[in-house]
């Protein structure tokens, strides 16, 4: 039996076991959003396709998938989704930035060796692709960020609606500093997990310091941690500014 | 009255040291990195002048239309015996840029020098490579004042964690090389257990919630990883190419296993920071809360973090491929062994971390219940 197909199917039975509709939703996203991730591949191989703006339209589904889908469409999750949407669009031209300065797009002196048989002149732009990779990383942190101080701003307002948006605002980001810590604990383990192996061959082939933090892979990957973090980061003023915008905005309505 | 305005006056004179401080080491790295040519023994050469020699259109093997330029450099050596010389190289470059790239004035670059035997009064050489270490510093020092600025005090936690657990992994992999004869997933396990302990108590607190955590934590990694490495040993690892593999000085099996062992650990406590934090919170509102109130509320929130939680893995592991799989798919790779060649083994990753996350919903909710338990007695 084939090794993926059996992980599958244990994630999905604990999925419905623990999770129960909500967890076979759960698992549905996942799917989809897998297929959103592969059909943006396919576009990007058009080289007409601009690649940045493929990365903003795929991330406005994924995180529509996971916040709508997942949970439903009420005040909290829409305004989770225009914070995850406001705050890729702005790391995006952040990264882009990065990206082009650092020159870290395509593959390094070391991956290169494997990919002899190719032929690298493909007419895409590897900076465009290089940035779509590493906001891709972080859509999912950022999406779960954003809902992590959208959903308890809600309920906090819900048990003190006179309370000011300066008030609301304030409670936002010290609910988003008590999950900054663990939210990105688990993308900095993730990559070093990712990464591993690249460490163990720059000690094994005693690469001096000056030569790692030169190669073009390390620095693709510390720049993907940092950057990462930062996305993190930015989202809590972000998240916190627009829900409680939203929500004192309703209360005048009222 | 007074004490409090001292309180003040003391924690803004302390916050000022910090960031004055901050402030400092940035400028000095900033100014170092910019300035460390002599530290560095290949030649450095920053590039003065460029010029666009030849372009043309190429069409490559499957019809992927591609532009390539040729560019003459004109750059002054930084360090070493011809510092302060012109340098004149030549750069081939194409638009796509997946192994090369346009260089412009101000860019710092490895050069190895021609030996000069023509007599020649121009220097020659060719470029190996980019200087990059002030885009990690400079890149660091945003990230460190985002997360300052953003999370103060938790912000600072979180980079000390993780430098903390830089220099940790660091420390592992030196003991593992240079000891043949401790297994790599030996060190790895007791990484994570020290991981796992000095991460949470840094972010977390000394508390019972993050003794429950910690526990949570460890039993839910190794209660998933033995999941997966039985699925694995059970399905001979069917499926998955381990020759999709890069970087590889060792065999392959241990490192992927080792390196989906420290992956899942960073989800792993977050869901179980999170199911001993609101338990505990319950349970300090209401002190006469019932278990099986705490029950349902811990499923209920297990069953909201879920979703997003599997998709943090996911992402993280999957997009890392894009390039390749691009360059693959340009390339007329067929589709089935684009994606088992370069994905099988990502996904694998994500799924095991996916196992990882829902499986420490329960041991974090009965882990939390019994130290809840134990401090309810203690009253």
């Amino acid at each position: 039996m084939n090794t993926l197909v059996l992980l599958t199917g244990i994630l999905f039975i604990l999925m419905v076991l623990i999770g129960g509709r909500k967890g076979i939703r759960s698992f549905i996203a996942l799917f989809l959003n897998f297929v959103v991730l592969l059909f943006t591949i396919f576009i990007m191989l058009d080289p007409t396709a601009d690649p940045i703006i493929l990365t903003i339209i795929a991330s406005t589904a994924i995180s529509f998938i996971t916040l709508f889908y997942i949970s439903e469409v009420n005040s909290t999750t829409k305004t989770a989704f225009i914070s995850t949407v406001i705050t890729i669009v702005i790391l995006i031209f952040f990264i882009m930035y990065v990206t082009e300065k650092a020159m870290i797009q395509g593959f390094g002196e070391e991956e290169i060796g494997e990919l002899y048989i190719f032929d690298l002149y493909i007419g895409v732009d590897f900076v465009k692709i290089g940035t779509a990779m590493i906001i891709m990383s972080a859509i999912g942190a950022i999406t779960d960020i954003t809902i992590s101080i959208a959903s308890p701003m809600r309920e906090i307002f819900h048990h003190h609606p006179s309370m000011s948006r300066r008030d609301l605002f304030q409670s936002g980001l010290s609910i988003g500093r008590d999950i900054l810590g663990t939210n990105s604990n688990t993308l900095f383990f993730a990559f070093f997990g990712g990464y591993l192996a690249l460490l163990i061959w720059f000690k094994d082939l005693s690469y001096s310091l000056g030569e790692i933090v030169n190669s073009k892979v390390f620095t693709a990957e510390i720049l993907t941690i940092l950057c990462a973090g930062i996305g993190i980061a930015l989202a809590i003023p972000i998240t916190s500014w627009i829900t409680s915008y939203f929500l004192v905005k309703r209360r005048e309505k009222n | 009255m007074e004490t409090i305005v001292n309180k003040i006056k003391k924690i803004t004179y302390k916050q000022y040291m910090l960031y004055s401080i901050l402030a400092l080491c940035c400028a000095v790295s900033v100014f170092f990195v910019y300035h460390n040519y002599s530290f560095y023994e290949r030649t450095i050469a920053k590039v003065t002048e460029s010029n666009l020699e030849h372009s043309e259109e190429i069409l490559g093997r499957n019809n992927n239309q591609d532009y390539l330029f040729i560019q003459q450099i004109v750059a002054e050596i930084k360090n070493g015996n011809e510092k302060g010389q012109n340098i004149h190289l030549t750069n081939e470059y194409s638009a796509s840029g997946a192994y090369d790239q346009e260089y412009h004035a101000g860019d710092e670059i490895f050069v190895s020098i021609d030996e000069n035997t023509a007599g020649n009064t121009e220097l020659t050489g060719a470029i190996l490579d980019v200087k990059r270490d002030k885009y990690i510093v400079i890149v660091a020092w945003i990230f460190i004042f985002t997360l300052l600025i953003v999370g103060k005090k938790q912000g600072l936690y979180s980079i000390i964690s993780l430098a903390v657990n830089i220099a940790l992994i660091s420390y592992a992999l030196d003991v593992y090389i240079h000891t043949s004869n401790i297994s790599l997933l030996w060190i790895c396990g007791i990484s994570a257990i020290l991981f796992t302990g000095i991460t949470l108590l840094l972010v977390n607190g000394v508390n019972e919630k993050t003794y429950a955590a910690i526990v949570a934590t460890l039993l839910g990694t190794f209660l998933s990883l033995f999941i997966t490495y039985l699925v694995i040993m059970l399905t001979s690892a069917n499926g998955l190419r381990f020759e999709g593999m890069g970087f590889l000085t060792r065999p392959p099996y241990v490192v992927f296993i080792a390196g989906l062992f420290i992956g899942s650990l960073g989800a792993v406590m977050d869901v179980a920071v999170t199911m001993s934090s609101s338990l505990f919170s319950l349970y300090e509102k209401n002190n006469t809360i019932s278990v099986q109130a705490l029950k349902t509320s811990g499923i209920e929130i297990g069953k909201d973090i879920m979703g997003t939680m599997t998709n943090i893995l996911f992402f993280a592991y999957i997009s890392g491929s894009i390039p390749t799989l691009i360059l693959y798919l340009k390339n007329g790779s067929l589709l089935t062994y684009t994606f088992s060649i370069n994905l099988s083994l990502e996904l694998t990753r994500a799924l095991a971390g996916g196992i990882g996350i829902v499986i420490t919903i329960p041991i974090g909710l009965y882990t939390a219940l019994f130290f809840v338990n134990r401090k309810r007695k203690r009253l």
